[in-house]
């Protein structure tokens, strides 16, 4: 069932093109579906009952992108807005991130536009920013209109889509779409994502050589 | 002989099933989460009636879900149905009034509990050997909902009041007083000895129930006539004749209610007040109970669907005969022919108890109360009856009939005398806990007493509050894949405790995960969310004291931090990998402390894991935490950041048993101080002696050890311990401790990491494994230096005496000598 798409999949056997490494944060009010997304993008599975994040998760997913590999290192945040102290540890030194928030909860996309705000502000400044509205599947329940988000994605400069993890809808495009738009040029990172791991914690050092492989 | 207490006529049960409802088209609710299964509502809503306990009802037992929303209901079957006895030797008059007694009583309790029978009939009425009555099957109208979840309609054709007919065929009138018009019914046919209307159809037979309503004259005698049976209505005596007639009442706004009806004089003789004042003041002590003889069943081979498909009530078809000739595109479903079992089958199966009788033989009496206090000698080496089970896997105890047996009949005699035998209950806890009376034993172990439910009562669990929808969406998905947790009635309940204990609690706020770490507790304590409530509220001072206040970073941080020179302590080699990749508890370790485990794994582990941890103090969740990570050392040490942080995302199958044992094994290895934290609840001598600056903490990669714990190793156990004096030489000859080896922290080079530089005592320190090493400076040498480097140069059981040389001083009588001395 788990039906990886062919993007997902390294190229066999060709010669390795560059490989870039991505650190890409998700960020959004809880149960809106950021678990969902990543597990929808990296195991092509979908559950129902996705349990909550606490703390945060992490995964990893390859896209291939003409020729050069896009490695994305996921960190997959909790949402309920107490563990927001925990998020700078999270989204310092991220090249890119995903905003959540569900189409049917006008609450949610409130949510969405501070954490926009909070990442324009304290994130590092090249950071690609992706809005996505979740739960496109229930579209007939729908809160948030297309037109009210896409406004605000422009003003802001955010790359914008509906999705839906549970039909799959725009999952693997929206991480396309970030893939991109980062800058691929001089490209150093080597195997072994350890490197990833440290700037994570070593904080304000970290912050500031954020994005080694991709500046 | 011994099984004689087994076989009693009263221990038997049966079961019955029915189709829930299916969900037609439709699969997702307004949430896009998929419609909870009619059967899982079912099976909800029933666990409530297991707690009936009542003389004229049959206990519910289990509630089992089998395929296409198949539901079994166990219970208690003891007798003939009354059905069985019309039109044979007729009842005397007096009997007849204690039949009807006997009914109403068992009415009335329902009733109290808010449960209307809704299809009362001489079918579900059991009448047992010593002429006691017993209703069988009274909650189906109840656990569907009112009939609104399944597909048949929940009526007893002769006996439905006429209300029930004129609500129409979806009706879900719940007035109990319907139950009475079937009461009247029943005593009516036992009154004429012959069951009405039984020729004639189904339409037939409800025409003639509507008929009633009209006329005006008594309706008892009417139907009296119509059966020509006028010459027996003449000779019922007048108090009984007249509750008959007040049952029939047309209007069921005057007709009585139960409790009214058993206030009438034609009862009064039966009322024995003693009985239930008793009940009252002490719970009669049963050696066993029913529930705990169906367990055994279970445990010994029994198996309900099993038999229920030997006997004919489970039959299954081929899915091939079920394939609809067409369906639209919208999802209707066309030429699909109703199937036959989706009907309600009234059919009832007996279980047998042949095997378990057999396997329980020679189980001698005197097992049945077994010896708590023993003084004398003779009788302790007497009763060594007990059943040898206890180096098995705890698995396989667990599902082994007798062991379960002997647990259980200990284990309720000691609940029974709680909190006067919490010591013994602690003591056979250690052995293990047997799964059926998890919950109490838990209450027990977390000391839970007091009216529990009287102070749950008092708390405001309805009033909205602005946390209430994070519970919200957190709900449906906290352990899900267990059927009472995702059920509609599990999801109230488990809203109702979340939010008692945020109101109970008001320095303390919701923390995603506190779902998760109330789930086990409402799972075991279903039926009573008072004590759910209760045992998390014991549960959180004790194992996470100030873990959901609003700021919890401090608690967090010193945690982790503990946890991170655990694991230095106890595995500096697994530690140093973990420095060395960067992989930090903060990205992994939150949700396991935050939830004691509860986030990350199912149910069953949850409970083997807490049923060590509830007889550990708060130190021991870190043991558990060192545990799963030795687990998957192997892992661990061959992999980079990414790969470990993805192990843990996704957390690999962990061997419980073996990781309690080992928890178990580095906890009572490891000296108390050595996980002491300043901001744990329990008074600890330790956390007055140890106050260490939270900056100090975090730079430390070796814990400290109190001076209580060296004094302490030193006096008893000086073989499990080395010390290493770092003072300089002239310090360390004017006074030292006893047995301590002097390495002067300034003859060594700490350039590279070599446990050689040590120089002669470095072989002592690299064969060490088990013996605890304490270093001992004073303030003035800097402490981190020699620690730190032995860590890294992988020795384990390094450690850090608190306050110095110094604190050595004041120890009376002294453990200091003089080198000159020797």
């Amino acid at each position: 069932m788990a039906n990886r798409t062919s993007a997902a999949q390294r190229p066999n056997g060709s010669t390795q093109g560059k490989i870039c490494q991505f650190k890409l944060v998700l960020l959004g009010e809880s149960a809106v579906g950021k678990s969902s997304l990543v597990l929808r993008f990296v195991k092509g599975q979908f559950h129902e009952y996705q349990e909550s994040t606490i703390g945060a998760a992490f995964l990893t997913q390859t896209v291939c992108l003409d020729d050069t590999t896009v490695k994305f290192e996921i960190w997959d945040t909790a949402g309920q807005e107490r563990y927001h102290s925990l998020a700078p540890m999270y989204y310092r030194g991220a090249q890119a991130a995903i905003v959540v928030y569900d189409i049917t909860n006008q609450d949610t996309f409130g949510r969405a536009k501070t954490w926009v705000k909070e990442l324009q502000r304290q994130a590092s400044p090249n950071i690609v920013i992706a809005l996505a509205g979740n739960k496109q599947d229930l579209a007939n329940k729908r809160m948030v209109e297309y037109e009210e988000a896409q406004a605000h994605a422009d003003e802001n400069g955010l790359l914008f889509m509906e999705t839906s993890a549970k039909t799959a809808m725009n999952v693997n495009d929206i991480f396309l779409a970030i893939a991109k738009k980062l800058p691929k040029n001089e490209q150093t990172t080597g195997p072994g994502g350890s490197g990833q791991g440290r700037r994570l914690v070593e904080g304000d050092s970290g912050a500031k050589t954020a994005g080694n492989c991709c500046k | 002989m011994t099984a004689s207490l087994l076989k009693n006529p009263e221990l038997q049960f049966g079961a019955t099933t029915f189709f829930a409802k299916e969900h037609k088209g439709e699969t997702c609710g307004s949430n896009g989460l998929p419609l909870t299964p009619n059967s899982i509502i079912i099976y909800g809503k029933a666990q409530k009636l297991k707690m009936l306990k009542h003389p004229n009802l049959c206990t519910y037992l289990d509630i089992i879900r089998g395929k296409h929303e198949r539901t079994v209901i166990v219970s208690q079957y003891c007798g003939e149905p009354l059905s069985s006895y019309l039109g044979k030797e007729r009842f005397s008059y007096d009997d007849i009034k204690k039949i009807a007694y006997k009914i109403f009583l068992a009415l009335h309790y329902m009733h109290m509990k808010k449960i209307v029978h809704r299809s009362l009939s001489t079918e579900n009425i059991l009448v047992q050997e010593n002429n006691n009555i017993k209703l069988f099957n009274y909650g189906l109208f109840y656990m569907t909902d009112n009939g609104k979840l399944v597909s048949f309609p929940i009526v007893q054709l002769s006996y439905a009041a006429p209300e029930v007919y004129l609500d129409g065929p979806n009706g879900s009138l719940s007035n109990p007083k319907v139950d009475v018009w079937s009461a009247g019914i029943i005593l009516a046919e036992l009154v004429l000895n012959k069951p009405l209307w039984q020729s004639l159809k189904v339409g037939q037979r409800i025409r003639k129930v509507l008929s009633l309503v009209q006329g005006n004259t008594s309706i008892f005698e009417r139907i009296a006539r119509e059966h020509n049976c006028y010459d027996i209505y003449l000779s019922v005596p007048s108090d009984l004749k007249q509750i008959i007639e007040v049952c029939l009442t047309i209007m069921p706004c005057d007709r009585p209610t139960v409790q009214i009806i058993l206030k009438n004089e034609v009862f009064a003789q039966f009322k024995t007040a003693k009985e239930s004042n008793r009940r009252k003041i002490y719970e009669p002590f049963e050696q066993f109970t029913i529930e705990e003889l169906y367990h055994w069943w279970q445990l010994a081979g029994g198996d309900v669907l099993l038999e229920l498909k030997k006997q004919g009530l489970i039959r299954s078809s081929p899915p091939i005969l079920s394939l609809p000739q067409m369906v639209l595109i919208d999802g209707l479903i066309l030429g699909q022919e109703r199937n036959p079992a989706t009907l309600y089958d009234s059919r009832i199966i007996q279980m047998p108890l042949e095997a378990l009788y057999q396997r329980f033989e020679h189980i001698s009496l005197n097992c049945y109360y077994p010896l708590i206090h023993v003084k004398s000698e003779i009788l302790s080496n007497g009763n060594d009856s007990s059943y040898d089970a206890e180096q098995l896997p705890l698995v396989i105890r667990e599902k082994d009939p007798e062991y379960q047996f002997h647990r259980v009949i200990l284990l309720r005699r000691l609940l029974h005398g709680y909190p006067h035998t919490r010591d013994l209950i602690i003591t056979e806890s250690i052995k293990d806990i047997p799964p059926l009376l998890r919950g109490k034993i838990w209450a027990a172990l977390l000391n839970v007493r007091g009216d529990y439910q009287e102070e749950y009562i008092k708390i405001d669990k309805e009033t909205p509050t602005p946390t209430d929808r994070q519970i919200e969406v957190d709900i449906p998905r906290c352990h899900q894949y267990n059927e009472l947790l995702s059920s509609s009635e599990g999801h109230r309940k488990l809203k109702r405790v979340l939010k008692a204990w945020i109101y109970k609690n008001s320095q303390y706020v919701y923390w995603q995960g506190l779902d998760s770490l109330t789930a086990p507790f409402l799972f075991l304590n279903f039926n009573d969310e008072a004590k759910a409530f209760a045992c998390l509220s014991k549960f959180i001072p004790k194992y996470l004291h100030n873990f959901f206040l609003r700021d919890n970073s401090a608690v967090i941080h010193e945690y982790l931090a503990k946890f991170s020179q655990l694991i230095a302590f106890q595995d500096p080699v697994l530690a140093n990998h973990l420095e060395n990749i960067n992989f930090i508890p903060e990205l992994f370790a939150i949700p396991w402390f935050l939830t004691m485990f509860s986030h990350v794994f199912p149910l069953h582990k949850i409970f083997h894991l807490w049923d060590r941890l509830l007889l550990g103090d708060s130190s021991f969740p870190l043991h558990v935490g060192l545990s799963i990570l030795t687990q998957l050392r192997d892992t661990l040490l061959a992999s980079g950041f990414n790969e470990c942080i993805l192990l843990f995302s996704d957390l690999p199958e962990v061997d419980m048993e073996q990781c309690v044992n080992f928890s178990l094994e580095t906890y009572s290895t490891t000296p108390k101080s050595i996980t002491a934290r300043t901001q744990q609840s329990e008074k600890c001598v330790y956390v007055t002696t140890m106050g260490i600056p939270a900056q100090d903490l975090n730079k430390e990669k070796f814990p400290r050890i109190s001076v209580d714990d060296v004094v302490n190793l030193i006096r008893n156990d000086s073989e499990r311990i080395i010390i290493i004096d770092i003072r300089n030489p002239t310090q360390y000859a004017r006074s030292s401790a006893k047995g301590s080896i002097n390495i002067p922290c300034s003859s060594i080079t700490f350039g590279e990491v070599n446990i050689e530089n040590v120089g002669m005592h470095s072989s002592l320190l690299k064969n060490n494994k088990d013996k605890i090493v304490v270093i001992i400076g004073t303030e003035e040498t800097n402490l981190d230096l020699f620690p730190t480097f032995l860590i890294h140069c992988n020795i384990p059981k390094v450690c850090v005496l608190h306050g110095g040389f110094n604190s050595l001083l004041p120890v009376t009588p002294t453990i200091l000598i003089t080198q000159n001395q020797i």
